[in-house]
């Protein structure tokens, strides 16, 4: 199981029943593979960069799924049929969120071995050593 | 000894180095929009300073967000 940014642009003619519909087929898709729809998002209506299938603006919808290769093949493959999503973008995170858990374990490590450093100079501080009584000039 | 120079540049540093960003995303335009000037061509290193590893996942995260309409390929 891998997971994977899923986000698709549905175009502004549709209400908001329609991307409900949406929603809730892909996530139906995603539990019947055996994965896990974790956050389904709504961002609202959005202007477009440039345009897309003559659209200016678009509702995006961003997924956040666990999930392996087959069923993200399944969710594209319907994306790309339904009429009313004007693009998608699928994004594996895993490597990612591995890459963040490790530069933030390595920064709380060096933070505690600071702290320690910090109390120690406290100590020492204390007792000051006749080099650090010298004036700076 | 270096000749000085007549004027006094000031070093840049890589904004994502010194606000400690370690996760650049495409879904965070305003970030990403700040490094694409107004041709929207990404800005070169040698321009705004950020680092080759941050560099690196900038330019990705910015081919990402053009993928999905949230930053132009090119504007007029």
């Amino acid at each position: 199981m891998r997971n994977y940014e899923i986000m698709f642009i549905v175009s502004p003619n549709a209400v908001d029943e329609d991307i409900d519909k949406i929603n809730g087929q892909i996530e139906g898709v995603v539990t019947a593979g055996g994965g896990k729809a974790e956050k389904i998002e709504k961002l609202g209506k959005r202007r477009l960069a440039y345009l897309v299938n003559k659209f200016r603006e678009g509702s995006y919808v961003l997924f956040t799924i666990q999930a392996d290769g087959a069923i993200v093949r399944e969710i594209e493959r319907r994306l790309r049929v339904m009429d009313l999503v004007i693009k998608y973008l699928t994004v594996r995170m895993d490597d990612d969120m591995k890459r963040l858990d490790k530069i933030k374990a390595h920064r709380q490590k060096r933070a505690a071995r600071r702290g320690r450093a910090h109390a120690e100079s406290g100590e020492r501080r204390a007792a000051p050593s006749p080099v650090e009584q010298m004036p700076e000039e | 000894m270096a000749i000085q120079k007549q004027y006094y540049r000031r070093k840049k540093v890589c904004k994502f180095c010194v606000e400690r960003i370690d996760n650049i995303s495409y879904k965070d335009v305003k970030l990403l929009s700040q490094f694409v000037p107004e041709r929207s061509k990404i800005m070169p290193r040698r321009i705004s300073g950020v680092c080759t590893p941050h560099q690196r996942r900038l330019s990705d995260a910015i081919k990402k967000a053009r993928n999905i309409a949230l930053l132009p390929f090119a504007t007029e």
